[in-house]
């Protein structure tokens, strides 16, 4: 599916991420952790084709366009960190936007509906600026939002930030639901105690560079995730 | 006499604010002021009322000046925005003045700096609404505003274009995670920004029976004004703001002499900087960007 062969990024003279190889496989959940500026973002966004970069990006055996708007169309949806929501329209607009690159009118009025039937909450508020809504249901639009353009795989940058704990477990146990539906998930974390719970394989980042990978319970087996993160999984969430 | 005023007033408010919103547009979308918007609106009136004196309908001056200022705002884009894109906010400020500049320039050596003169007997008709008198051209000028901001709503709410601007305007980088085409939905803003002045400038030609190739830093600035007051990229602000600024100046001159002319209306965009920053309608927290 996804496949990520030594991607680079840097900002000036600033590496936030050298020599990333990573591997998604159709249906799976795979895990991206790493500590506050291991460059999860900056890899996520340079896969998605927001960030220049170096190395190669390939999508069911296809390079990826290195454009955002043309990756999205080749079947990448990002939902970046701090969940991207457009606070001035509404969530109907919102959700009408994740179908942006569709030509199937009717498909995507059905679609709508069908994500308003898994987050009623959005029903709910439809016509409500998305702005007014709380983090979590924020995350949850731009879940459904994102899934709108009928993705193949599906990467999510840090769902959990700021939301409380039962709202976070909830996001963790839709991004299970999704995988069910047959859409491959790349999820960026710093929990990474209850991302392994959820994860096939996780790949760990330390300033840039990959630190380890393989399933969760070889990497708590070769203690690396103590390493790597047990530090900060108990700092608060910084706010949204 | 005050009822009267207040029509003048809208006749001017209209053109106000369809100038106000070829620079809300752009600034909404990419959060810089493009300074060529103002001489664009004279060019406009220039080539709209070129068409008219080569006897042209109104209606075919109205979309030939639009069309040539919708393409000269897209070269605008071309040259003095896409190459400094990740420049300093001021760069780009400062080659549309040089725009500006060129146009204003390029206007006095085509048409020389004297008024150009609308054919006298054109729109000449009169109507009385008991003690208002209104005339064609006046009615003219309301009602395309009318017609073009009601079509700019409706293309905003309704159309992939609107959407895709709007998206754009609050987060550039989710527009594209969306698949927004933001080059070209970005060439299109600056378009429809050149097309809403260039109808503008064939308005002000209307109205004042006249263009010349200082219209535009008067006519641009006071629409600078009106964006301010309004709420920099708040269309409804704007259509606020372009009324009460056109029946605030129509009747300073009015009630206090043409030496004041002016000063009520910067007076007040000074003030709404001081006190309401984020303009009439613009939402509390938002700063305005100029
Ligand atoms: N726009 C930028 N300009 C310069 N440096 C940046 C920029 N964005 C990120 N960086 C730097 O790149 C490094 C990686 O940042 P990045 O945001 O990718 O990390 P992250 O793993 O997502 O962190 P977090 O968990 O805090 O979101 C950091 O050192 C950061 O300071
Ligand atoms: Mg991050």
């Amino acid at each position: 599916m996804l496949a990520v062969r030594n991607l680079a990024v840097r900002y000036g003279p600033i590496q936030a991420v050298r020599d990333l190889t990573l591997e998604v496989r159709p249906g799976e959940i795979v895990a991206l952790i790493g500590a506050n500026g291991a460059g999860k973002t900056s890899a996520v966004k340079a896969i998605a084709g927001l960030l220049p970069h170096t190395g190669t990006v390939s999508l069911g055996g296809q390079p990826l366009p290195r454009r955002a708007e043309y990756a999205l169309r080749a079947g990448l949806a990002l939902v970046p960190e701090g969940r991207g929501i457009l606070g001035q329209m509404t969530v109907a607009e919102n959700l009408r936007m994740g179908g942006y690159a569709r030509r199937d009118r009717a498909g995507l009025e059905a679609a709508m509906e069908e994500q308003m039937r898994r987050f009623p909450i959005l029903e709910q508020r439809r016509d409500k600026l998305a702005g007014l809504l709380s983090g979590g249901e924020q995350q949850m639009l731009a879940i459904g939002r994102a899934l709108l353009s009928q993705p193949r795989l599906l990467v999510l940058d840090e769902p959990s930030l700021g939301l409380a704990p039962i709202m976070a477990a909830r996001i963790f146990a839709l991004v299970e639901e999704l995988r069910a539906t047959g859409v491959a998930i790349l999820l960026v974390e710093q929990k990474a105690r209850q991302v392994l719970k959820i994860a096939d394989r996780a790949y760990v980042l330390e300033t840039g560079t990959l630190r380890a990978s393989g399933t969760a319970s070889e990497l708590a087996a070769r203690g690396l995730l103590a390493d790597a993160f047990l530090g900060t999984v108990t700092q608060a969430p910084p706010p949204a | 006499m005050l009822l009267q005023q207040l029509v003048n007033g809208l006749t001017l408010g209209a053109v106000y604010t369809l100038v106000a919103l070829g620079f809300s547009l752009v600034m909404g979308v990419l959060g810089v002021l493009n300074l060529a918007v103002a001489e664009l609106f004279m060019l406009g009136g220039y080539v709209g009322l070129s068409l008219i004196l080569a006897d042209y309908p109104v209606a075919v001056a109205i979309a030939g000046a639009a069309l040539v200022t919708a393409v000269l705002g897209v070269v605008v884009e071309k040259v003095a925005y896409q190459p400094l894109r990740n420049a300093p906010p001021i760069a780009p400020l400062l080659s549309t003045l040089g725009f500006s500049v060129i146009f204003q320039t390029a206007a006095t050596n085509i048409w020389g700096s004297d008024p150009l003169l609308m054919p006298p007997d054109l729109l000449d008709a009169r109507y009385r609404v008991g003690s208002v008198s209104v005339g064609q051209a006046q009615l003219l000028v309301m009602a395309t505003a009318v017609v073009l901001v009601a079509a700019l709503a409706l293309l905003m709410r309704h159309t992939r274009f609107g959407y895709g601007l709007r998206a754009i305007a609050e987060n550039r980088d989710v527009a594209r995670l969306l698949g927004v085409p933001a080059p070209l939905v970005t060439s299109g803003a600056f378009a429809l920004s050149g097309a809403l002045a260039g109808v503008a400038g064939v308005q002000i030609g209307l109205h004042y029976s006249a263009i010349t190739p200082y219209v535009g830093v008067e006519v641009g600035l006071k629409a600078i004004a009106v964006m301010v007051v309004g709420g920099t990229t708040n269309i409804w602000g704007v259509l606020l703001a372009g009324p009460l600024l056109g029946v605030l100046e129509v009747m300073t001159v009015a009630l206090g002499g043409a030496a004041f002319r002016d000063m009520t209306v910067y007076g007040l965009m000074i003030l709404t900087l001081l006190v309401r920053p984020q303009g009439l309608l613009g939402r509390a927290g938002g700063a305005q960007r100029v």
